[in-house]
C-alpha cells in the first residue's frame, strides 16, 4: 500500500469509527418516534405479522447485547459488525484479486 | 426491508436463494483477475461503511423510519459486480450476526437489495451520468432501492402469509420506499461526490473523469 493509499485507508477508518459511535445516538431517536418501515406496514396490512419467526437469534440480537444497556450494546454490536464486515470484504477482496 | 424468516413460502425463499447464488457466481467470475490487490482494502472499507451507515436509522415524524441501504451506492463506487459482492457480505452478515433478516430468506434479502438494487442502480447511473453525474446518482440511489422494495413485494405478495396480496404490499412497499428513497438518493448523491472530490481515481470508470482527463 502506498503512503497515499494508507492516508486514504486511515481516513475511510476514521470515518468508520465517526458512524459506529452515531449508532446508539439513531438508534436512541429512532426508538422515540418508534420504528416502522413499508414492510412491516404491508404485514400489518395483511395480517402477516405474526407469521414471523425466528429461527436465528444471532450473537447478537437486534444489534444488542443481552445484559447490557441499549447505548453501550448497540456502540459495541457497531463496532463488532463494522470490524467484522471490513475484515470479511477485504479478505474476499484479496481472494478475489489473487 | 429485511424480510423476516416465516414471511416466505419455502418455494418462493428456494428460487430467490438460487436466483441470488447464480448471479453472485457470475460476479464472483467477472471480478476475479479484474481486481487488484490495492482495491482490495477499498471492498472492505465500502462494505463496512455501508454496514454501520445501514445501522443509522434516520426517525421521520409520523412514526416511520428508514435507513440508507447503499446498494446503488456501492455499484457506482465498485463497478456493479464488485458492488454486488460487497452488499451480499453486509446483508450476510446482519442475519447471521445480528440476525436483522431471516436465514431461510437470507437468499431473498440478498436478491433484492444486493442484486436488484445494485444492478437497476448501477444502470441507471449509467444511463444518467453522461448528462449530470449527481443528479445520476441521486436518481440511481433513489430508484434502485424502490426496485429491491419492489422486488421484495412481489416475493412477499406471492406467500401464504401476506394472504397473496400481491397489489396490497406492492402498492404499500412500493409507495413507501418511493418516498423513503429520496433520502437514499440524497446520501447517495453527496456522499458520491465527496469521493468524487477526494479520490475520483477509485471510481471505475466514471464518465466526469473521463470528461476531465
Amino acid at each position: 500500500m502506498s503512503a497515499l493509499d494508507r492516508s486514504w485507508f486511515l481516513k475511510g477508518l476514521a470515518i468508520l469509527l465517526v458512524l459506529t459511535l452515531l449508532a446508539p445516538v439513531f438508534g436512541w431517536a429512532a426508538g422515540q418516534v418508534g420504528y416502522a418501515e413499508p414492510l412491516d406496514n404491508a404485514a400489518e396490512a395483511t395480517g402477516a405479522t405474526d407469521a414471523a419467526e425466528t429461527i436465528n437469534p444471532g450473537l447478537m440480537p437486534d444489534y444488542g447485547v443481552p445484559g447490557l444497556g441499549s447505548a453501550s450494546g448497540t456502540l459495541l454490536a457497531a463496532l463488532v459488525g463494522t470490524g467484522l464486515t471490513l475484515v470479511l470484504a477485504t479478505g474476499m477482496g484479496r481472494v478475489l484479486a489473487d | 426491508m429485511h424480510i423476516l424468516d416465516g414471511f416466505l413460502d419455502l418455494a418462493v425463499a428456494a428460487v430467490c436463494a438460487l436466483a441470488s447464488a447464480a448471479v453472485l457466481a457470475y460476479a464472483a467470475r467477472r471480478v476475479d483477475g479484474e481486481l487488484s490487490d490495492a482495491r482490495a482494502p477499498l471492498l472492505g472499507l465500502v462494505a463496512a461503511g455501508i454496514f454501520a451507515a445501514q445501522m443509522l436509522d434516520w426517525p421521520i415524524v409520523g412514526g416511520t423510519s428508514a435507513h440508507f441501504v447503499g446498494g446503488a451506492f456501492a455499484a457506482i463506487l465498485l463497478g456493479p459486480h464488485l458492488g454486488a459482492l460487497c452488499v451480499a457480505t453486509v446483508v450476510t452478515v446482519q442475519a447471521l450476526v445480528f440476525g436483522d433478516g431471516g436465514v431461510v430468506v437470507l437468499g431473498a434479502n440478498v436478491f433484492n437489495m444486493a442484486i436488484v438494487e445494485v444492478y437497476v442502480g448501477y444502470a441507471i447511473y449509467r444511463a444518467l451520468a453522461g448528462h449530470h453525474e449527481i443528479a445520476a446518482a441521486f436518481t440511481a440511489g433513489w430508484l434502485g432501492i424502490t426496485a429491491g422494495a419492489l422486488s421484495a413485494a412481489v416475493q412477499l405478495g406471492l406467500s401464504s402469509a401476506f394472504a397473496y396480496e400481491l397489489g396490497t404490499v406492492v402498492l404499500i412497499m412500493g409507495a413507501g420506499h418511493l418516498a423513503l428513497g429520496l433520502i437514499e438518493g440524497a446520501i447517495t448523491a453527496v456522499v458520491y461526490r465527496a469521493v468524487v472530490d477526494a479520490r475520483p481515481d477509485v471510481l471505475p470508470s466514471s464518465p466526469l473523469r473521463e470528461v476531465k482527463a
